[in-house]
């Protein structure tokens, strides 16, 4: 599939803001299955300095200092990028879920190291025995990996619900897993501290949804805004995605902007204002198929 | 060998020092047989005498107090500012012994910096399973953030400190590493200044290793950082403020090293670059020494809850525009959990075996480590691997000998659950070293912090260091939080000590600078500001207090109806709102008297009441804390004296004692007044200083003119009386218009006379001197003008019309058109306040937006 992507944050603030910091993740990775042609990031009013790098894991990092009185920011991601349709892995084959726990404690090499990264508590994530005994269910003794996360994927699909109004962005993993209700964001982030309870390696992938399906098929929930979901790591396949909010594994309608450990690793937009202003804050997402 | 106590000559002080079998101690051998380095020293002690030990300890410790050094202890009832426990005898440290430390401190620093560095680049030492990678990447202490930074030219560790304990063996053992912010140094040094004007002769006698050297080498390695202009860096030091417990050391230091001090709020970060937003505009930061955890460094990619750091840093670091010190993410290596694999590392990476230990440790996040730890639960202390992570404060080690049952069973099962997050160390039984306590040298234990400062291409080991005692002598654990003291370390040298003082080397001509190099941060000018106000408030106060006093005591005692009704009319000036007097009249002139007198004392002592003379000075106190850095040490001896009607039983001080406390509160707000007036370079700081002083005073005398003079009574002097006193021009009047009160030379001395000090007129002069050469600075461009107008405006009507007419009485008992005019001004000076502060104290809050 080929994609426009135009991500636009409008920001109005109540008061002038005098001086401002922002970090912003909004252009897509380039991955085997997912190609960038090109993507930018425009910024209104214009700042005087704009930089980017890789981070720690790969994404790019914007940021930029508004060094101007302003009562309003707009900062917009135009992309336009191909993603490739592959097949579903073959979940029945993949290794026992032990032996990839196991695994982990092998020589360290790229790949170990890798998925090492993504095994332990992060700054939103904390795995639990709790909730280990929730996942377990999925993982009875030497079924294959990726079988046992699909039926994970489908539990948490099935036991929580999606819910605009039940939590924050803020929301602690726990507080979902109890009320059971919550976004995108909560899901994926039961899911990884599921997979890490165990011992496995998770992580969080921050993208986008296609707005408009396919003829014949249902609008997927989280189209119009930045959408979240999990990645398993399995030793023969690599990491392979998992969609909890949607029970699906995500293919060519799943847009990859960034990972990492969990939703503080790729916050898409995070600022810091001068000036005390309080503001309203207008996400539009629009994700155009075009061929 | 067996030696019997009695035969032995120890030196007096000596004489029956008791010595712990199985321990080592640091001045004798044996019983009764001191190391020789002691001996020397212990004798000549005793020949001064404990008589003169006790009286110049008694000077040493005053001094101490008036040069404020204090370390904060959280959740003590002394709190903030307690006194900073330092006992007289020093740590001897033999040359020899000195060496080899020497040689394993400056290779541990080599060690830690080179681990650092992979591990915020390459990472080899992942990928060589040289260290497992549950010790980095389920740290919290390793920040992504800092991977890749450019320090390739620069160490990560610029100064780092070390703990050292000494086994029964006499084997130096490290316990832990201080990599994140170091503390310390600065009390170290203080410690030492302390002891060598205490004792000079023997400090000379017994060739103590300077300490200057240390941080002068530091200090230029500092300049030497700055990444884009090489001519005239600037360095700073970013402290926490005023609350962090080792506070005084970062004022201290700033001074010390010439950088300047500043709080995150006072840098800012444009173009990717750091700021200082001083009086004078935003000037460019070079180098950050920072006593700030690196987490809490840049809000954006650090801990998004601090508010202590600088937004952008993390950014302005990438960008190679500035250096920080110790380089973010340095923190990570204070984990206990690295010191297993310290040996193996140091001959991988070094190709050289480990020369100083660290403490046995076991690392729990591997299986045999951890199964050891569980095994010898008994004999070791269970330490966090991790620093604490987000909200959540960290726990504190604990013995494992000393658990019950049911809270053994649940450490075990956490070490279980979570094991990478635990470490298990060896107890070491520390060392003793002798106090000086209550007139005789007693056993304590002592842990060593030594320093090590980046230098060129190495580190250099301060030859000194801050020894830490404990207590009591069973007590296990030494710290300073804990309530242990503090010890000057004497590192002995076999050759003749060169002083060193810090000044610049010789030979460089130095670029001539007038005006002023005022990097005076905008938010210290504010405090600076109220403390001219404050000092301004507590004089006035205890001037009023005082005229009351006296007139309740000895001659004035018995008094007349309109006296009193005097004396009330200036008591209702302070318009207190918290006054414990009751509104009915009371029954008795006896009991008038002493319910008056219980109000007075209250007003002078009670700290929980906001208006008292106490709680006045301690919000000038608080004022000075926030600008230590900038004011000289003459100033802060005097501010250490604001603190004179501190006491926790003010319901029984006596009149004459209450009188005593207010004519010393009136001798130090004069003393700092002389100073600001004599020792202060006319720059924008005294400006601020000025303002608020002449605010202040104009306030409270618009105050008393409109309770005495603007309402007519029939019998006026004692009251016209009072207040000249207060404004202190009683002689000025006298001497022109003898024993004669009326209302319209009074005022006309105290409101239009611009030579009088005390004249109102004189203060709106001075008030607006101040101002017009503040608005004329570069950063003066947001003045409040409009405020400074109404202000000008106000006075000239008042001063404008005629004394005589305004003094006329009016109708309804009132001098009505004195009134509005007072009125008017009255209202301008505190809006002109508040304008100024709005303007230069910036503490708008950061907000976040997601």
């Amino acid at each position: 599939m080929i994609y426009r992507v135009r991500h636009r944050t409008t920001y109005d603030y109540e008061d002038e803001v005098s001086v401002s910091h922002h970090v912003v993740r909004l252009t897509p990775r380039n991955l085997p299955v997912q190609r960038c042609w090109e993507s930018y990031v425009a910024i209104l009013p214009t700042p005087p300095v704009t930089s980017s790098h890789f981070d720690y894991f790969g994404n790019t990092l914007t940021s930029f200092t508004m060094q101007e009185p302003h009562d309003c920011l707009i900062v917009e991601a135009n992309s336009n990028l191909e993603v490739t349709a592959v097949a579903p892995p073959d979940f029945s084959g993949s290794p026992p879920w032990e032996t990839v726990q196991e695994s982990l404690a092998g020589s360290p090499s790229d790949d170990i190291l890798n998925a090492l990264q993504f095994v332990f508590d992060s700054q939103r994530v904390r795995s639990n025995a709790e909730l280990a005994g929730y996942a377990r269910e999925s993982f009875p003794g030497g079924r294959p990996l990726l079988a046992a996360v699909l039926d994970l994927t489908r539990r948490i699909h099935q036991d929580f619900r999606f819910d605009k109004k039940a939590t924050e962005v803020a929301t602690p993993v726990q507080t979902f897993f109890e009320k059971r209700r919550g976004v995108c964001q909560d899901f994926a982030h039961l899911q990884i501290a599921c997979l890490r309870s165990l011992g496995l390696p998770a992580r969080y992938v921050s993208g986008y949804l296609r707005t408009m399906p396919p003829p014949g098929r249902p609008r997927l929930v989280g189209a119009d805004a930045s959408h979240a979901w999990c990645s398993a790591w399995c030793p023969v396949t690599g990491w392979v995605d998992f969609d909890p909010t949607n029970n699906c594994v995500p293919s060519d309608g799943h847009i990859t902007v960034a990972w990492g450990r969990d939703y503080s690793d790729v916050s898409p937009i995070y600022g810091l204002l001068l000036g005390g202003a309080r503001h309203k804050l207008h996400v539009e997402v629009d994700v155009m198929p075009l061929a | 060998m067996s030696i019997s106590p009695d035969t032995l000559d120890a030196p007096l002080l000596a004489a029956g020092y008791s010595h712990t079998d199985g321990v080592y101690d640091e001045m004798s051998a044996a019983p009764g047989v001191l190391r020789p380095h002691w001996d020397a020293l212990i004798g000549s002690m005793s020949a001064l005498g404990a008589d003169e030990l006790v009286r110049r300890w008694k000077i040493a410790r005053q001094r101490i107090r008036e040069n404020g050094v204090t370390y904060n202890v959280y959740g003590d009832p002394l709190g903030m500012d307690r006194p900073w426990n330092l006992d007289s005898i020093p740590l001897l440290i033999p040359p020899s012994e000195w060496d080899s430390l020497e040689a394993g401190l400056i290779q541990r620093a080599r060690l830690l910096n080179h681990i650092l560095a992979d591990l915020y680049g390459p990472q080899q030492l992942l990928r060589g399973g040289l260290l497992p990678p549950a010790l980095v990447f389920a740290n919290p202490g390793f920040w992504r953030a800092c991977h890749g930074m450019p320090t390739a030219v620069h160490p990560y560790l610029h100064l780092l400190a070390v703990d050292l304990a000494r086994s029964p063996d006499g084997q130096w053992w490290v316990l832990a590493d201080r990599t994140q912010a170091p503390s310390g140094a600065g009390y170290a040094l203080e410690n030492r200044t302390v002891l060598a004007e205490t004792f000079p002769d023997l400090f000379r006698e017994f060739q103590v290793q300077r300490l200057a050297s240390f941080f002068r080498s530091f200090r230029d390695h500092l300049l030497n950082l700055s990444p884009t202009r090489h001519d005239n860096p600037r360095v700073v030091l970013l402290t926490p403020g005023p609350f962090n417990e080792t506070y005084f050391e970062h004022s201290y230091l700033a001074r010390y090293l010439g950088f300047t001090l500043v709080q995150g709020a006072d840098l800012t970060v444009r173009d990717s670059r750091v700021f200082l937003q001083t009086l004078d505009g935003l000037k460019p930061v070079d180098v950050i020494l920072r006593r700030v955890d690196d987490s809490f460094c840049d809000p954006i990619e650090l801990r998004s809850d601090s508010f202590l750091g600088v937004a952008g840093l993390v950014e302005a670091v990438r960008a190679g525009n500035v250096v920080v010190a110790n380089a973010l993410g340095s923190g990570l290596i204070e984990s206990p959990a690295f010191m297993p694999f310290l040996p193996h590392l140091c001959q991988q990476l070094l190709g050289e075996r480990l020369k100083l230990p660290s403490v046995a440790t076991w690392w729990c996040g591997q299986p045999n480590p951890l199964q050891y730890v569980l095994d010898n639960l008994d004999f070791l202390v269970v330490k966090p691997a991790f620093p604490a992570q987000g909200s959540t404060p960290g726990m504190e080690p604990v013995f494992g000998g000393k658990l019950r049952g049911d809270e053994r069973s649940r450490l075990i099962a956490r070490l279980r659950e979570r094991p990478c997050d635990f470490a298990g160390q060896e107890l070491v039984n520390l060392s003793t070293v002798p106090v000086w306590s209550q007139n005789t040298l007693t056993p304590r234990r002592v842990v060593l912090r030594v320093f090590l400062a980046a230098s060129q291409d190495s580190w250099i080991a301060m030859p000194g260091g801050l020894a830490r005692v404990s207590p009591a002598l069973d007590t296990p654990v030494v710290s300073m939080q804990r309530g242990g003291g503090s010890k000057d370390t004497w590192v002995l040298s076999n050759l003749p000590v060169e002083a060193v003082t810090l000044q610049r080397p010789r030979g460089q001509p130095l670029e001539l600078n007038r005006g002023e190099g005022t990097d005076l941060p905008s938010r210290a000018a504010d405090h600076i500001f109220w403390l001219g106000r404050y000092a301004e408030r507590g004089e006035h106060l205890a001037r009023v207090l005082r005229c009351i006093l006296i007139r309740l005591t000895g001659e004035f005692g018995a008094f007349g109806t309109s006296e009193w009704d005097s004396l009330m009319k200036l008591y209702d000036c302070l318009a207190s709102p918290h006054s414990r007097l009751s509104e009915e009249d009371p029954q008795g002139h006896l009991d008038q008297w002493r319910d008056l007198e219980q109000e007075i004392l209250s007003l002078i002592f009670e700290e929980q009441r906001s208006d008292s003379l106490n709680a006045v000075l301690s919000r000038a106190a608080r004022a000075v804390a926030q600008v230590r850095a900038s004011l000289s040490s003459d100033m802060l001896r005097v501010a250490s004296q604001f603190g004179a009607a501190h006491t926790s039983a003010w319901g029984y001080a006596s009149t004459g004692e209450a009188l005593a406390v207010l004519n010393r509160c009136i001798g130090t707000l004069a003393a700092l007044r002389g100073i600001e007036m004599e020792n202060i370079t006319r720059g924008a700081g005294w400006h601020f200083l000025g303002a608020g002083r002449r605010i202040e005073r104009s306030i409270q005398l618009v105050g008393l003119f409109r309770a005495i003079i603007v309402p007519l009574s029939p019998r006026t002097w004692p009251t016209l009386e009072m207040l000249l006193e207060v404004a202190d021009s009683g002689m000025t009047y006298r001497s022109r218009y003898f024993t004669e009160l009326q209302a319209a030379p009074v005022l006309d001395l105290l409101m239009n006379e611009e030579a009088n000090p005390r004249s109102l007129a004189f203060q709106i002069h001075d008030l607006l001197e101040h101002c017009r050469s503040l608005s004329g600075r570069p950063a003066g461009a947001a003045w409040p003008v409009s405020k400074q107008a109404h202000l000008e405006e106000a006075a000239a009507n008042l001063f404008r019309a005629d004394v005589r007419e305004l003094c006329e009485p009016g109708e309804s008992g009132l001098r009505k058109s004195l009134d509005q005019l007072l009125a008017a001004t009255g209202a301008a000076l505190p809006a002109l306040s508040d304008a100024i502060t709005n303007v230069y104290f910036s503490h708008a809050e950061m907000e976040r937006a997601t």
